[in-house]
């Protein structure tokens, strides 16, 4: 074997001993360096996506009108573009100003960020959003919707933040049932289906499918009170305590905008 | 010269793989999510010679651990020390295979991505049920790996095809099988 190839080696395995030993806040800190590298492609990834199904949306206005070309004259034909348009801007103009509202309702200080992808780890549920430590996120800050609950941020860089979702198993949140007294623990699944389990509860607690669960705000932890987790779908005694299945307030795989809780009003 | 293109190539491959993974819609029916980074870590390491292969491995490892690091209660959940002995683990057993074929063939690298796209998912699942506890198996769960170890075998004739040119510039044309058709 070649001095060189030798020399390659006993670097490698330097290297692997020195990075086997890093600790979680080492690995972290890496972490975050990965994810600013990571953040210029996403960020790109992101507008190309976002590019291709603006095209797509566009490609498809343009089959249904000509489905139309046949069956309406030409005036008619222009009058129900002109008014499709008129919708599409009447709906974006519907959901900026709920979105806004709920801003300003909100007794949180929110930071509005976009998710710019939806992670492919196949066991774990995590999205990026295009907000990092600049705009003043650290980790471990609740993530919401206007519907509710979307999860935890966990891993920060400069400019991208991963969010851990409310469906991820470690991503255990304190609540309580609307209407009762009942408290447990709140996770996902091992493999994350989009599902909620609400823990420990009371073996005899009557839990009707449809009610609401909130967070409970524990002291010292990260949620605060009263954001919507998800409804009651079903709920069965287990051997030592109940066990509920929520249908989660906010469906993450359509999340376009999200809000980062820094603090309160 | 040459290996060292090579190498930064599949290294920025293996960067944007991983993001480009993220933004990939999930596949129908239970959006199970598709692979990249098994295929691009499968095609270097069979198409580098030993030491870069391991180092390419190592990286590998690297970003792999990082994408999917969580950190709970100060305790790393998957730290970097697993996923490295896995990827040169299979980096071993790809060369071996490589070498015994005479060269690299896209046939090699197909079943090579899906073998490590399959033990890839399947590991991080029995890693999570023994520091989680439990095992809920299920038939969701046998699709989740399933699926992008299937995808995995469609994608890497692609990416083979992609790269196969600069192959030959790295581990010379005399070590590869006289083939012709798709297989070089």
């Amino acid at each position: 074997m070649k001095k060189l190839q030798i020399t390659a080696l006993v670097a490698l395995v330097v290297t692997i001993v020195t990075f086997c030993m890093f600790q979680a806040g080492t690995l972290l800190h890496l972490k975050s360096g990965f994810l600013g590298v990571l953040s210029p492609i996403a960020r790109s990834g992101n507008a190309v996506k976002s590019g291709i199904g603006n095209l797509s949306k566009d490609l498809m206005t343009l089959d249904q009108l000509e489905a139309e070309y046949d069956r309406v004259l030409a005036e008619n034909r222009r009058l129900r573009a002109e008014n499709n348009g008129l919708r599409d801007l009447q709906q974006d103009n519907d959901h900026l100003r709920q979105v806004l509202g709920y801003r300003e309702r909100s007794s949180f200080l929110l930071l509005p960020a976009m998710v710019l992808s939806h992670d492919a780890g196949v066991w774990w549920s995590t999205i990026k959003i295009n907000k990092g430590s600049k705009d003043g996120i650290a980790p471990d800050m609740p993530v919401i919707t206007d519907r509710g609950l979307v999860g935890k941020t966990t891993a920060v860089s400069r400019d991208l933040s991963e969010v851990m979702l409310v469906t991820d198993e470690n991503c255990k949140v304190a609540a309580k049932v609307e209407g009762t007294k009942e408290q447990g623990i709140c996770a996902g699944g091992r493999n994350p289906g989009g599902e909620l389990q609400l823990t420990f509860l009371n073996k005899l607690a009557d839990l009707q499918p449809g009610q609401k669960v909130y967070t409970a705000g524990v002291s010292g932890g990260i949620f605060p009170s009263g954001i919507s987790l998800g409804t009651v779908k079903s709920f069965h005694a287990r051997a030592l305590d109940g066990e509920a299945v929520l249908e989660p307030a906010a469906d993450a795989r359509g999340l376009e905008e999200v809000f980062v809780v820094t603090g309160a009003k | 010269m040459r290996r060292s293109l090579l190498f930064l190539v599949l290294l920025f491959l293996l960067t944007v793989s991983v993001a480009f993974q993220n933004l990939l819609p999930g596949i129908p029916p239970s959006q199970e999510r598709l692979q990249l980074l098994p295929v691009v870590f499968a095609f270097g390491v069979m198409a580098l010679p030993l030491v870069p292969a391991l180092w390419f491995a190592f990286l590998t490892a690297v970003v792999q651990g990082l994408a999917l690091l969580q950190v709970q209660a100060g305790d790393a959940e998957m730290g970097l020390t697993l996923p490295v002995v896995f990827f040169l683990g299979w980096a071993i057993v790809l060369q071996m295979a490589s070498e015994m074929t005479r060269g690299m063939r896209w046939e090699l690298h197909a079943l090579g991505s899906s073998l490590v796209t399959l033990t890839l998912l399947g590991g991080e699942f029995l890693v999570l049920c023994a520091k989680r506890g439990g095992v809920p198996w299920d038939l969701s769960v046998s699709l989740r790996i399933a699926v992008p170890a299937a995808a995995a075998l469609l994608i890497a004739p692609l990416l083979y095809l992609l790269l196969r040119s600069l192959v030959p510039l790295v581990r010379g044309a005399e070590a590869l099988p006289k083939q012709t058709g798709f297989g070089r």
